[in-house]
Parts: C-alpha cells; structure tokens; sequence
C-alpha cells in the first residue's frame, strides 16, 4: 500500500504534515504493512482518498518505525490499526459508542463508512466541535476491548 | 426595425447553459465578458494546463504503466467533456497522449475557445502538435522492445501481490465457496452476481441472495429449495438481515450469528501477543508499548552523523510543498468564507500567514521543535488536550531522564536577549 499512499516513518514528516494541513481533515492511519487487518483498511483508504481529497488527506504511519514511537505513546496506540483525525492541528475525537473516543480502532466495513465518518468528522470540525459522534450504525463499528492503563 | 427587436428579445429569452459557469444564462454572448465567467474560465484552464504539464512530462519520457496504477492515472478533458481512462494501455498517460494529440480534440479545444471566449491564440497550448506525437511514439516502441527484451530475460513486472494473494488460503477458499453458492443459488432467480473475491462484493452478493429470501416465503422454505451445501450461505444472508434492520423475527434469531459473519468476513488477523480479544469481531492486532528507546549510535556504530540527519529531515518538509502551495493559493480567497469559529481557526490563519511569507522567498523561523507534539485528548485523561500534551511531555522526560540521565547533554548557545530575537523573527 506504501506506493499508494504516502506512508510515513519519521516523526518530524508527521509533525510537519499535522501542522501544514489547513482546513483539511488529516486521517493518520497508524498499522504495520504486514497486518491483514491494515491492509484491508488500507485498501478502503486508498480506493476513497481520491474521493475526500476536498475535505481531508490521507496518509498512513509505520508503528514499526523507531522514530514514530513517541506518537504510539501519545496516542495511546494499543491495536492496529488505529485511526486519528487531525484538523487543523487539533484532535479531533469520535464518539462511536466503543471505549475509546480519541481514535477510531479496527477498519471500516465499506468504503462508505470512512466516507461518512470523515464528512461527519469535517462538518463538526467546520463548526467548531471538538467531538463528533459517529454517524455509523453500532453494528457496523468495530467492537474492541480496552484495558486500563497500567493493569 | 421592428424585426430586429423582435430578434433581440427572442434572443434574451433564450436560455443556454455554460459549461464554465455551469449555469444557465439568458445573456447570449455578452455572458462571455463577465467578470465571473472570466474568472471561472481562467481558472479551469490553469487547472487543466497543470494537469497538462504531468502528461506533458510522460511525453517527454514515457513510462510502463503499472496495471494497479492505471485506475488512478485519468484525465478529465473539459473541451470535450469525456474522461480519458488509462485502462487499456500500457505506457502512463498512454491514453490522454493520444487523445490531446488527436484532431477531434483539436478541434473541440478551438469550438470551446470560441464558444467561452479563452483566445484563440491560445488554442495550442492545449493540445499535442503533431511532430510531438510521433517523437512520443517512437520512444514508445523502444520502450517496448526494451520491456520484451528483459521480459525475455526474466519477468520484468510481474504482478503484485494484492491483499487477496496475501490472504490464508482457507479464507480464499471459504468464499471461492461461497461465491459457488451464490452463483448456483441466484442463476435459478436470474441474478448473476459480480463474481469477485473482495468483501465488498460479497456482501453485494449476499444482499443479492437476502432480497430473494424476503421475497420467499421464509428462509427455511427457501433454503429447502436450494440446496446448501455450505452454512456460510445461511449466515451471510442472516449477517445483510441484521445490517439492515430487518423486522422479521427470523432475522432476529438469526442476527446472533452475525458477528460469527462478520469474522469470516475478515481475513484471520495474527494475534502478536498471542492474546486473544474474543469480542467477536474482527481480532485487531495489539502492538504492545514497549518502549523501544531510540539506540543513539555514533560514527563507530555506524550511524550517520547529527548533520546529515538534519538534511533529511528537511526533505519530507519540501515533499510536501508542492501541494500545499496549491492549497494555500486556491484556499486564499476561500478563507473569508469559512466559519471563523471553526476548530483551530487561528491556527490556520497564523499558519497560513507563516507559509504565504515562506512563499515569498523569506525564510520564516519555521523550524518548530524536534519536539513538537499536537495537542491530543488521551485516552484516560480529563481536561483539555493542552493538559494531556503537558502531561505527557513531562512522562516522557521524566523517562528520558531516568534513561540517560548522564547522556543528557545540553548544547551550549549564546545568550541573546528577547527582544533581539523578536527582531530576528521579524
């Protein structure tokens, strides 16, 4: 998927693009190459990248990397694939019912969903809203387990 | 006299639709000199001509085009309102060469420059003349006889692994089934289903199947009908019910095997801790956290020197400037539009005033910290997403220093006053 999309693996190419994408939904898609999950994920990223190419950019980062690993801390990145909005330099947070707002975990269905959770992610973000909730029905979110922290 | 007002009027009221405007106007010709349409039209054609320069670029060096390439590589020609598809051919922009090239193009280029009004001393600057075009064309047989001289040699290109050759076979397998069935299943309701190994296809044809069974009776009348050689038939039919919000009871009933679908559905993840999340859905892969502290080598181990990390640093920076030099300049007069209160305004004025300067040739003090994270709400903290960056800054050094705590070199600067440096920053 790497010559489809541009795949990231230094931390300083993710800084800089969080923080020159203006106005613009950022989706990072934090997965390893290898993963059959990612791959199916990323292969619903890239067949609808060029479709939200007006409101959002797309892009995918290595966790495998040495030098993303501050940003796995961050983002409390415990299953791959994880997915997280950015815009205009700001989190964005999803509220999809699952235990974990501040990033989207799993892939998606269909092309569609990502579709509708990136407008709906853009139209909240365009007014001011720091949080969205899902538009998805719950049997289309991916279901997973969160432990706490440290336990 | 009296005809020709009558002329006129006939004329005003006649409606035409403008393609560069895309509105439909009464104005006749006098449309083509106002401001809007101007605009409108400029900027198509620099659209169009910068989508021109990337073919004009595989004219020069024509390229093999990869088959999994060739969906992405297209061109909307608006003279002649037909999208130039690169299915079919085998060198980038194989096609759209071709099309620019060709004199039906040519001549919609100059009834469009007529129509709109774009100048038509303008007209070649839309097109690929003719002595081009051959030039292209001979290269391309080069190329080709090159390509089969390798091929002859070993395969030059051969096909890519996609997602489905990596896949374990039994999944392959499962649907290979499945679309058997389905295949069997709907040729007696003469629904041929599309007939492909993705997901998503296979839900289509599973709604395929579904929609029949709601037709029926019920689904053990139908399934007694067909023969099932295969469970995933009933279940996949069951997983579209739930999907859909189904009344029906049996669609109830049968809803409990959705999430056993739904796995099938995904290829089986490997597990990397060998722990296993059985929430019923898809296994994700959990990475563990392990903090893999960066092994800082040095020349004797081999690793490249502070200096020339720094050079490679700068690079992604100017990989991505391309686009945003568009974004900024086409969002520019955009900006007044957008809600002021929308998330991160300031930010993105601030930052748009920093890159509109950098555009200009000043060199900005854009270089933010290595240690520069966003703001980000975590996953078990309260308050805002500043004070999760904070605290998260300071776990982090407090690790670091635990680390190497005799490593920590700070690098000596000279003292220069605040006010100096806001100066400098000017």
């Amino acid at each position: 998927m790497e010559y489809l999309l541009p795949t990231l693996r230094e931390k300083r190419e993710v800084d800089s693009l969080i923080r020159d994408t203006l106005d613009k939904v950022l989706v990072l898609r934090f997965g390893r190459p290898s993963d059959a999950v990612c791959l199916q994920l990323d292969d619903i990223l890239y067949k609808s990248a060029r479709d939200v190419s007006r409101f959002a950019t797309v892009a995918l980062v290595d966790v495998d990397s040495e030098d993303i690993q501050v940003y796995v801390k961050y983002f409390d990145i415990t299953f791959i694939p994880s997915t997280v909005f950015f815009f205009n330099a700001h989190h964005m947070k999803m509220d999809s019912g699952s235990a974990d707002h501040t990033k989207w975990v799993g892939t998606f269905m269909r092309k569609q969903d990502f579709i509708d959770v990136v407008e709906a992610i853009y139209r909240g973000a365009m007014k001011g809203k720091l949080i969205v909730s899902c538009p998805l029905p719950p049997e289309r979110i991916p279901k997973f387990q969160l432990l706490y922290k440290d336990v | 006299m009296n005809q020709k007002k009558k002329k006129n009027s006939s004329e005003q009221q006649q409606f035409e639709y403008c393609e560069v405007c895309r509105l439909n106007h009464n104005q006749g010709r006098r449309h083509n000199y106002f401001p809007s349409h101007k605009t409108s039209l400029a900027t198509l054609l620099t659209r169009f001509q910068s989508k021109l320069s990337d073919v004009k670029f595989f004219l020069k060096t024509p390229m093999l085009l990869r088959p999994e390439h060739a969906h992405q590589n297209r061109l909307w020609c608006p003279f002649c309102n037909s999208d130039v598809l690169e299915l079919d051919s085998h060198l980038a922009c194989g096609n759209a060469i071709e099309h620019l090239a060709s004199v039906e193009h040519w001549k919609s280029v100059k009834g469009f420059m007529w129509k709109y009004g774009g100048g038509m001393d303008r007209v070649d600057l839309f097109r690929i003349s003719e002595a081009d075009y051959a030039k292209w064309e001979k290269k391309c047989k080069s190329l080709k006889t090159e390509a089969a001289k390798v091929e002859s040699f070993g395969p030059a290109f051969e096909p890519l692994n996609n997602i489905h050759n990596e896949l374990n076979d039994d999944y392959v397998n499962s649907f290979q089934q499945n679309n058997v069935n389905f295949l069997n299943f709907s040729v007696t309701n003469g629904v041929v289903p599309l007939h492909s190994y993705t997901n998503e296809r296979a839900q289509v044809s599973g709604s395929v199947l579904s929609s029949a069974s709601e037709a029926g009776p019920s689904l053990h009348n139908m399934s007694g009908g067909i023969q099932v050689r295969d469970a995933k038939y009933l279940k996949n039919s069951s997983d579209y019910m739930e999907n859909h919000h189904c009344s029906n009871s049996l669609a109830r009933e049968c809803s409990s095997y959705g999430y056993l679908t739904s796995r099938s559905v995904y290829p089986g993840a490997r597990i990397a801790n060998g722990e296993d999340i059985s929430l019923g859905f898809p296994k994700l892969t959990q990475i563990s956290s392990t903090s893999q502290e960066a092994i800082e080598g040095n020349v004797h181990t081999g690793a490249p020197p502070p200096w020339f990390d720094a050079t490679k640093g700068n690079q992604p920076d100017l990989a991505w400037k391309p686009e945003l030099r568009d974004h900024v300049s086409s969002k520019a007069g955009k900006s007044s539009k957008l809600n002021p209160k929308r998330v991160g305004a300031a930010w993105a004025e601030r930052r748009k005033l920093e890159l509109e300067l950098e555009r200009k040739g000043g060199h900005v003090n854009n270089n933010f910290d290595a240690d520069w994270l966003p703001n980000f709400g975590r996953v078990w903290q309260s308050g805002t997403r500043k004070e999760s960056r904070k605290e998260f800054q300071t776990e982090n050094k407090a690790t670091h220093k635990a680390d190497h705590q005799s490593e920590m070199l700070m690098p000596l600067q000279p003292y220069v006053s605040k006010r100096m440096r806001r100066d400098a920053s000017e």
